[in-house]
């Protein structure tokens, strides 16, 4: 077997795995008609009485569907863990025209102490009436006793055709971490990787492979739509020496991920992908000694750091081989470092109209280069002061919507942010919570013990876990730089 | 079955019965599939598709068209059918298979659009065939290495870093971070926009702005060779509007450009000279003939106004070459504006050495009273051409300016009846009185002899215009009077001279006409009657 055969196959065996972990598209199809049909069903038994028309077209919808799915796979089993939703093994996305529903019945499954909900054929809309209504009132106490309470009012109520389970735990989804980190990694290596040869081909004046750029895109996009926490974890990394490269592929997830927030469609959130990817592209004319100069830079340097904009314009013509130009990119590229006002850089002689997606990667650009230490930069700031002087000071020039929604992405403790708890613990913020109200109590990884002995690779806890009392089991007391404990952040997304 | 599906996909419209048909067989082909398994796998090679290493496609050739070859050279290299696949998802695929039929190699490849498609009864398996093996990331290819094991207390230098800080939750009041339906909206708003903006205007702009902004010769250059390279981009995907934008934006940089130079400013000129070359706008305008799609009235219009003058005369020899209806009425209309604009290229043109573009420039001419034209115009009254003649008097006839009239005067014993019917009928049309001599000299000399209906119909009338009253008795005689041997005129005559009548229109002309009522003659009558209504008028 030749070299280039056995890297065929390998790369075939590499998407084999990156698609088990989007699971099966049917059941994707329909999880986003069930979860939409629970979310009205449970909406209506709380609003009406339950002879009511609405209530009982809601639940023959909800039947409907349930029914659909069990004919064509023969078993339903919803799964509901702390941050996702699990249809017969296969984790649904979490959308914007979905996300009211997603979060509220994660609210709800937690609320009531279920985890997992058996679904049979056979299954009426009574069945379901009297499933949500137990949901919908549970008891006080432990998570233990709720859950007690929800078996006995199913049981009461003659259900048989639906059973459940308690959840088992944060970690329970450890299976489809694992796998999913790793699809992670590899489409960040790949990413950094292909973006490194682009760039380097335009700095040398070779041709560029737009295919290559193309797959890298449609990758982070599909990881994004899947699961996006590992990827954004990845953004951590803060390559010293790759900082052009993995600060390009950083703005791309950061934005993919943005856009997808604000309800962009595969095709779109491609487009801006890769705008995104190319933001800094312009760079490649800036001379490396002005890139990598440590000192302060001259009125020449200034020159050059400014003109990167308008360069990357010049530079995506050089994007052959392809019969359309990269329109969009080029004015990304052109307008990212344009405030709202149109102040910034460069200067505009015409009238002209923000794109929304200049606006998206600028907020992706100025979080990501102002959390990362660069040889010019090495005084950084955490992770939350950068959201909120981009949230509170106007003359940043960022879109106030877009930044909003960024904080809302990333939750005032973006991932990657070292934290003390208030049990002394040191953590680093995995993922924002996937309950929005908790927007201060995200999921962290516990990264040493009450005594700040650090360890690796620590562990998973959210912070919206209670005990008996009510009261939270873990608080965040303040952000930490994590070089005063030697801990790269990175290496715990890694 | 796929095969002949989705060569149906592609020749037949989808509402056609034998489309339907194709469609139908296909997917019965796969119900007893379904008997058996659940899925359907297939390798793909070059040239086959393989069902467990039995060749189920086979192809002789590695051929655009070919769907294995389609597959293959994109890195697809196992595709699975899911049960159900033909109910939900057969068309989609038969389409995709019909738009990278159709794609240059640039453009969005096959991969590409399955990826877009996200199918739920297909899947596919590829391989990368651009993508390098990129070094796995582990925490030793990143700066930094194993966590540091420290004690909290005993590290802690003082909390003088930027990184360490204590998060304010009154700062970030949760809610907030809740977007309003406005703030959706507001972004559901500017995603449609930024669908709806035409992206490549918008970067001619920031290339314009980059050129005025920037004084170095080097990016002035490159710009300049972007515009160029820009344009053809533009006009080969049909955004005249934006290739106007071009031009015009184009021509004010090259007016205020700081420190332009001269040299500077040829280039930036250069791309409207190049676009107005007869050789480039012909070009253009044979692949509009070719087209499935035309531009917009406006937007042709738009182009064609930031063009040199000159190309008013590749314009004119396309009239007549296009071959598409529709494109004929827009050149026709866009032409016009151009004559309108430029009378003084127009004038120049109806002397132009292609009989083509002479012809068209004199109709235009004609069209747009210019009466820049007429001695232009005059001369050729005397071509010996007759298209050319009758062209010529047809459009001094359409100005109707006292001096082209006059030039008529002479073309009314012209040597071609097709002349002088022109002649007869631009002088009644304007009415011009200063012909009726040499109008009643044609009627009263050799009209009568040598004329057809329609010549002499044309003279009559245009003398019963000018002549008024005074030239009743005239037609009267023609009329009603009986010769030498009591016989009247030819009847032809005289249904003219009665339509002559009915133009003169006083009441001595129709108690003329009256007299004839009742004429026997069905020609003379319903000329009579005809004139009686008005009908001649």
């Amino acid at each position: 077997m030749t070299a280039p055969e056995r890297a065929v196959i390998d790369r075939t065996s590499a998407n084999a795995s990156s698609s088990d972990i989007s699971g099966d598209p049917y059941i994707r199809r329909m999880g986003r008609s069930f979860i939409i049909a629970l979310h009205g069903a449970t909406r209506a038994i709380r609003l009406y009485p339950v002879e009511n028309e609405a209530v009982k077209k809601a639940l023959d919808e909800l039947t409907s569907v349930t029914t659909e799915i069990l004919t064509r796979e023969g078993e339903f089993e919803l799964r509901v863990t702390s941050e996702f939703i699990f249809i017969n093994q296969t984790r649904l996305r979490l959308d914007l025209d979905n996300y009211a529903s997603f979060t509220q019945i994660l609210s709800l499954f937690r609320a009531a102490g279920v985890g997992i909900a058996r679904v049979m054929p056979g299954v009426w809309p009574r069945d379901w009436l009297v499933f949500l209504s137990a949901l919908q009132a549970p008891s006080e106490g432990e998570a233990e006793d709720r859950f007690v309470d929800v078996a006995e009012r199913l049981q009461a109520g003659g259900v048989t055709l639906v059973e459940i389970a308690p959840p088992s735990g944060v970690d329970d989804d450890g299976d489809f971490r694992e796998r999913a980190k790793e699809a992670a990694k590899r489409t960040y290596s790949q990413s950094v990787a292909a973006t490194k040869d682009v760039i380097n081909s335009v700095r040398m004046g070779r041709g560029v492979n737009l295919k290559k750029i193309k797959r890298v895109v449609q990758g982070i996009v599909d990881q994004i739509l899947n699961e996006e926490t590992s990827l954004l974890g990845l953004t951590t990394i803060r390559d010293y020496d790759e900082y052009t490269f993995t600060h390009s592929v950083n703005v791309c997830i950061f934005s993919v991920a943005l856009g997808r927030r604000l309800g962009l469609s595969k095709r779109q959130l491609y487009d801006l992908g890769l705008a995104a990817l190319f933001h800094d592209v312009g760079k490649s004319r800036v001379p490396l000694d002005v890139l990598n100069k440590v000192e302060q830079l001259n009125d020449t340097d200034w020159r050059y750091i400014a003109a990167h904009p308008w360069m990357g314009l010049l530079t995506l013509f050089q994007l052959r081989g392809q019969q359309e130009l990269p329109y969009r990119a080029m004015t990304v590229a052109y307008e990212h470092h344009m405030k709202c006002d149109l102040t910034g850089y460069p200067k505009n002689v015409r009238p002209r109209t923000l794109s929304i997606f200049s606006k998206i990667v600028a907020v992706a650009d100025g979080f990501d280069a102002a959390t990362s230490r660069r040889v010019y930069n090495t005084d950084v700031l955490s992770p939350a002061a950068v959201l909120a002087g981009m949230r509170d000071n106007p003359r940043r020039g960022f879109d106030s919507v877009v930044v909003k929604a960024f904080i809302n992405l990333l939750g005032i403790y973006p991932v990657g942010t070292l934290v003390v708890l208030d049990t002394f613990e040191l953590a680093i913020v995995h993922s924002a919570n996937p309950n929005p109200e908790a927007v201060s109590r995200p999921i962290v990884r516990i990264v040493s013990d009450e005594r700040g002995n650090v360890a690796y690779p620590g562990r998973n806890v959210d912070l919206t876990e209670q005990n008996a009392d009510g009261g939270y089991l873990r608080t965040i007391i303040k952000t930490e730089n994590p070089d005063r404990y030697g801990i790269t952040v990175g290496d715990y997304f890694v | 079955m796929l095969v002949k599906a989705a060569r149906a996909h592609q020749l037949y419209l989808h509402n056609n019965p034998t489309y339907l048909r194709a469609l139908e067989i296909a997917r019965a082909a796969f119900a007893p599939i379904w008997e058996v398994t659940d899925e359907l796998v297939f390798d793909v090679t070059e040239t086959e598709l393989r069902w467990y290493g039995d060749a189920v496609l086979r192809e002789s050739e590695k051929a655009t068209d070919n769907i294995p070859w389609m597959m293959y050279k994109d890195g697809i290299r196992e595709l699975r059918f899911l049960k159900e696949f033909e109910h939900h998802e057969l068309v989609p695929l038969l389409d995709i298979l019909q738009r990278a039929r159709k794609v240059s190699p640039e453009e969005d490849d096959l991969l590409t659009m399955l990826w877009e498609q996200e199918f739920s009864y297909l899947r596919y398996r590829y391989i990368d065939l651009s993508t390098d093996q990129a070094a796995p990331i582990d925490k030793a290819g990143f700066r930094g290495g194993e966590a540091g094991t420290q004690a909290l207390q005993e590290s802690a230098p003082p909390i003088d870093s930027t990184l360490a800080s204590v998060v304010k939750l009154e700062d970030f009041d949760s809610t907030l971070y809740f977007l309003e339906d406005t703030e959706v909206e507001y972004l559901r708003e500017e995603v449609r926009k930024e669908y709806e903006v035409d992206m490549r205007r918008n970067v001619v702009a920031m290339l314009l702005d980059t050129y005025e902004t920037q004084g170095d010769n080097s990016v002035r250059e490159e710009i300049a060779a972007l515009l160029d390279t820009l344009m053809l981009h533009i006009l080969s995907s049909g955004e005249f509007k934006t290739a106007a934008f071009l031009l015009r934006e184009t021509a004010q940089t090259s007016e205020r450009a700081p420190g332009i130079t001269p040299d500077q400013k040829d280039q930036l000129v250069r791309i409207r000279e190049r676009l107005s070359e007869p050789d480039v706008l012909a070009q253009i305008l044979q692949s509009l003939d070719e087209a499935s799609q035309l531009p917009d009235q406006e937007d042709l219009n738009e182009l064609f106004d930031q063009l040199r003058v000159r190309a008013l005369a590749t314009v004119f020899s396309w009239l007549s070459k296009a071959q598409t209806p529709r494109l004929r009425v827009l050149l026709e209309n866009a032409a016009a504006r151009l004559a309108m604009a430029n009378t003084a290229e127009l004038v120049k043109l109806i002397g132009s050495s292609d009989r083509e573009v002479s012809r068209e420039a004199i109709r235009r001419a004609g069209a747009v009273r210019a009466t820049a034209a007429v001695a232009a115009l005059a001369k050729l009254t005397t071509d010996p051409d007759v298209p050319v003649r009758l062209a010529a008097v047809q459009a001094l006839g359409e100005i109707g300016s006292p001096g082209a009239l006059q030039f008529l005067e002479r073309t009314i014993d012209d040597a071609h009846r097709d002349v002088r019917v022109a002649t007869a009928r631009a002088i009644a049309a304007k009415a011009h009185r200063p012909a009726l001599p040499k109008i009643e000299a044609a009627i009263q000399g050799k009209l009568a002899k040598d004329a057809n209906l329609t010549e002499k119909m044309a003279f009559f009338e245009a003398f019963g215009t000018l002549c008024g009253d005074p030239g009743i008795k005239l037609l009267d005689g023609v009329l009603n009077s009986r010769g030498l041997f009591g016989k009247k005129e030819d009847p032809e005559l005289r249904a003219c001279a009665a339509m002559a009548l009915g133009r003169v229109g006083s009441e001595a002309a129709i108690a003329t006409l009256r007299r004839a009522s009742t004429e026997k003659d069905v020609l003379v009558r319903n000329a009579v009657n005809r004139a009686l209504r008005g009908g001649a008028a």
